[in-house]
């Protein structure tokens, strides 16, 4: 009896490691919406327990922005059986957390959002498995192959950081004002556009891989986290002082670019940008 | 309680441990004395004399000198103070000197008046010692408090100073984390029936199309791998147990992974790394408020080599085994590797320190991690034997026609080098025939938001000749701003002759064919139209006007219709096009958004009041600033005034090189961690 105990913890255990290491948690839903099972860790994440969403509406906790991308994904007529992770069935999704960016806890009438990419799966027709992830940006912290960029809402860049250089060949100045778009290589377009969307409609986006233009010719597989950064306006606006909305500052959108490859094809030119 | 007066100084009772001697504040000494009394019970009280001094200068500093290596409650040494010492007054013979916070306090053989005298004043003094006392408490305490929230990341980053309770709680919140998550419950782990612990397991690494591995972190050795490798990298799990995994990435990856398996220390702390070498830069402790640890955390991108051997005739002799010889035939994988380091000290693993005489007892550390395959990756172009000649070629025009991108494939279809087609407009290479409807087509695409299909044209190539294209043009419009960035325009090579009329797969345009003629004359009947031999792309003087007039007209077009929305077709990109719910906040109030659904045409920035957008500038949403990703500071907080300041809070997170950015203010955490 304690043996099987024991081994029913360690396999507990394995559990929480593979979670762990993924850096997220797991939110097994029917079609109808209801979430029959939600793994521990996500109070780790986003304050609310186990317990207390277990058998609640995932409607009820999702942004309703985002309703329609999760009944999308939940929809029975689905096929059924493993779908890979970051192709179609992949999409961002915004829950309640009441734990604050800033790691304090709040009230759940006063959570924050907070943004999650999902991996879709579906172990069974009656189940999909929600696999999510909190999108951070700590941990590019140590990460080399990276450089870091501020863009205005259009993604022009308004600031890019000195080890851009070393990748692209371009220096910082060079690219202020330059938009991402005209780095890009055309067949990546959409990738690139999807992630603006999702940046402007949810705050935070990874884009998917792309090929950024180096200078002189040639590219470079790159994948971007971003998010937009905005301050928020004054909860109480004094009737005697102008509108707000006139006073805060525009948001824009911080970057951070991995690098995922040498340079391939430094000698195809592919864009007049290219050519100095 | 009894006051010692004038009483011989053996009498006074004291510790056998200590020697009284010269005994500053907070400190005892554990010289052995030969006096025997024991500590009486009213040693504390006020007034007691708590110490002797000793007959000689020798002993006295000797005693002194060992009396500051101990510590004493302060509370207790601070009862010193009698009446029966005059603390100012040095005497003649022996003197002790009591150090208090620099205080100096000599005790002395006193007459009485001077006892009665200067007992305000001794009282007065002992108060002060006293608060001086807990000055020096407090100093202390802050002071670790300072040490704790610097080593505590969350606390480190932010500017302001945080008051004690929330560094404590920091703290608190963090050990918790670098320990592993606490399990607040005491009921045991839920878990519906129909999903075992194994299943949930093999859901867990199928679904993210992974595969488990542990890495020692001295000298990268594959400590294990799960068997789901092999759907992915093609080896089993054996061909890599016991393995260097640097011999399983690709060379230029080593120093990055080398790197993020170097920092095995899981504690926090400060870690910079040189913009040049990509190499971390040892830096002393000194924490500042830029910069962030992940911890243990680790993730990142790396390319990995999958067993699957190019089909090249010759190597069917060879057997097909993972040797390294064939290594560089390898095809790479980028993985996205995600996990963690974990350290075991050597004695727990049960290591025999013989075994190992260089290791200086240090930990074992591995990196615990998950790797999958990184999605949308275009699979790598093969060096297969068969070239089959490209049919299609992708390019980007700016708004007036002007090459601005060519995909490689253009070379093989056009022969034109890159070099050759950009900056130049395509009018430049259409056929005289087709300028027409091109231009009509290209006054479209700029209007319309839709995919443009062309009819087929004939575009000249190098050697003067033409072929036939057909092209599906669309303007991209950047998300934001709803502004024409460029054309993009696929190009596919139609073979043989084409009938003039529809052939039914693609919507014809009604275009009336136009000559050149009719679209370049401003009414001067001058005819613009020269080839100009031998100049690369046969420049047509006048082609490029063409298409810069198309685009200023459209340009102006759209700058009157700008402040009515104009009925443009449904864009692909317009993924605002549907009306934004009415959003209810967490907190259950309705948020209207007071933004047109529909929005204006391209010419105009509608900016973000029109958009269904979270950070519409809108009163309503003033209740409720959680609404939208409210990564900056909740409401009421004191946040930066100034977007450099925020700027530079994010690039100081994300480890911003020293030349970066001067003096910051730094505001508070807005990244979730």
């Amino acid at each position: 009896m304690g043996e099987r105990r024991e081994e029913g913890e360690r396999e507990i255990g394995e559990t929480d490691l593979y979670l762990r290491i993924l850096g997220g948690f797991v939110v097994l839903v029917t079609t109808e919406g209801d979430m029959i099972y939600l793994s521990d860790n996500i109070r780790e994440y986003m304050g609310l327990t186990q317990v207390e969403l277990m058998g609640h509406s995932i409607y009820d906790f999702t942004h309703p922005c985002d309703h329609k991308d999760i009944r999308d994904n939940l929809d029975i007529t689905g096929v059924p059986g493993r779908s890979r992770c970051g192709g179609q069935r992949d999409f961002l999704m915004r829950m309640k957390s009441t734990v604050t960016h800033r790691g304090r806890t709040v009230n759940l009438r006063s959570a924050v959002w907070r943004v999650l990419q999902v991996c879709v799966s579906r172990p069974s027709l009656s189940c999909v498995l929600f696999t999510c992830q909190p999108l951070s940006l700590s941990h590019t912290l140590l990460h080399t192959h990276t450089f870091t960029s501020q863009h205005s809402m259009d993604m022009r860049f308004t600031y890019c950081d000195q080890r851009v250089t070393g990748f692209l060949s371009y220096h910082p100045e060079e690219l202020l004002g330059v938009s991402v778009y005209e780095l890009c290589h055309t067949l990546d377009l959409h990738t690139l556009t999807k992630s603006h969307q999702n940046l402007c409609s949810k705050g935070q986006s990874v884009s998917g891989v792309y090929r950024v233009l180096v200078r002189g010719g040639g590219y470079m597989w790159a994948e971007t986290h971003s998010a937009v950064i905005a301050k928020p306006r004054p909860t109480q606006p004094h009737p005697s002082k102008p509108h707000p909305s006139k006073l805060s500052p525009p948001p824009f959108i911080a970057c951070v670019t991995y690098i995922l490859s040498g340079v391939k094809e430094p000698t195809q030119l592919l864009s007049l940008g290219q050519m100095n | 309680m009894s006051v010692p007066t004038s009483e011989p100084y053996n009498r006074l009772p004291h510790y056998p441990q200590m020697c009284t001697h010269v005994l500053p504040f907070h400190t005892y000494c554990a010289c052995h004395c030969i006096c025997e009394k024991k500590p009486s019970s009213d040693i504390r009280k006020p007034g007691h004399f708590l110490h002797h001094p000793s007959r000689s200068g020798s002993l006295l500093e000797r005693n002194r000198v060992r009396c500051f290596e101990d510590n004493w409650p302060y509370e207790y040494l601070c009862s010193i103070g009698t009446p029966g010492m005059d603390y100012t007054r040095k005497r003649k013979s022996s003197t002790t000197d009591y150090q208090i916070d620099g205080f100096s306090f000599e005790d002395s053989m006193d007459t009485d008046n001077d006892r009665l005298g200067d007992h305000q004043g001794r009282i007065k003094n002992a108060r002060e010692a006293h608060s001086q006392i807990e000055k020096r408490r407090r100093d202390k305490m802050n002071s670790f408090i300072d040490e704790l929230a610097a080593l505590v990341p969350t606390c480190n980053a932010m500017s302001r100073k945080l008051d004690k309770l929330t560094v404590l709680r920091m703290a608190v919140q963090h050990m918790k984390t670098l320990r592993g998550a606490a399990n607040p419950y005491t009921e045991a782990n839920y878990k519906p029936a129909f999903l075992s612990d194994d299943e949930l397991k093999h859901l867990i690494l199928r679904a993210s199309d992974g595969f488990l591995f542990v890495v020692g972190c001295d000298r990268g050795k594959i400590l294990f791998v799960s068997e789901s490798v092999y759907k992915i990298l093609n080896y089993s799990q054996n061909d890599l147990i016991g393995q260097s995994l640097f011999d399983y990435l690709h060379p230029k990856d080593i120093a990055k992974v080398k790197e993020q398996l170097s920092s095995s220390d899981t504690a926090p702390r400060e870690r910079l790394i040189d913009s040049k070498t990509g190499l971390p830069v040892k830096t002393d402790i000194t924490p500042g408020p830029s910069r962030l640890c992940s911890g243990a955390r680790r993730s990142f991108f790396c390319r990995m080599k999958c067993n699957r051997p190019l089909i090249k005739m010759e190597d069917k002799d060879f057997p097909s085994t993972c040797s390294k010889k064939k290594a560089d035939r390898k095809s790479f994988c980028t993985i996205h590797s995600t996990g963690y380091l974990k350290s075991w000290p050597p004695t727990k693993m049960g290591l025999d320190d013989d075994n190992e005489p260089d290791n200086e007892g240090c930990n074992l550390s591995c990196l615990v991690a998950i790797g999958r395959l990184h999605p949308h990756i275009v699979p790598q172009p093969m060096n297969n034997e068969i070239r089959v000649k490209p049919t299609e070629y992708v390019s980007r025009h700016a708004i007036d026609g002007k090459f601005v991108f060519v995909d490689q494939r253009a070379t093989a279809i056009l022969a034109y080098l890159p070099q050759e087609l950009l900056g130049t407009s395509f009018y430049e290479y259409f056929h005289q025939d087709d300028i027409g409807h091109l231009a009509e087509c290209h006054r479209q695409v700029l209007q319309m938001r839709e995919k443009i299909n062309t009819n087929c044209y004939k575009f000249k190539i190098k050697d003067g000749s033409f072929i036939t294209l057909r092209s599906r043009w669309f303007s991209f419009m950047n998300p934001w701003t709803k502004e024409v960035e460029y054309i993009v325009s696929t190009n596919t090579v139609v073979c043989g002759s084409v009938p003039e009329g529809s052939d039914g797969i693609y919507p014809q345009l009604a275009a009336s064919p136009q000559s050149m003629d009719s679209v370049l004359t401003d009414g001067t009947g001058k005819r613009a139209l020269q080839t100009v031999p031998g100049i690369p792309g046969g420049t047509r003087a006048g082609a490029g006007k063409i298409g810069r007039m198309i685009a200023e007209e459209v340009m102006e077009i759209q700058r009157i219709r700008g402040s009515s929305p104009s009925s443009c077709g449904s864009s692909p990109h317009n993924f605002t096009s549907t009306p934004p719910p009415d959003m209810s906040s967490p907190g259950g109030k309705k948020i209207q958004n007071s933004g047109t659904p529909e929005h204006p045409s391209a010419g105009m920035i509608p900016g973000p009041d029109s958009i269904g957008y979270p950070y519409s500038n809108n009163s309503n949403l003033s209740d409720n600033a959680h609404i939208g990703i409210d990564i900056m500071d909740e409401p009421g907080s004191s946040s930066p005034s100034n977007d450099e300041a925020a700027m530079a809070v994010i690039m100081s997170l994300l480890e911003a090189d020293a030349g970066l950015g001067g003096p910051v203010d730094f505001s508070d955490l807005p990244w979730p961690l």
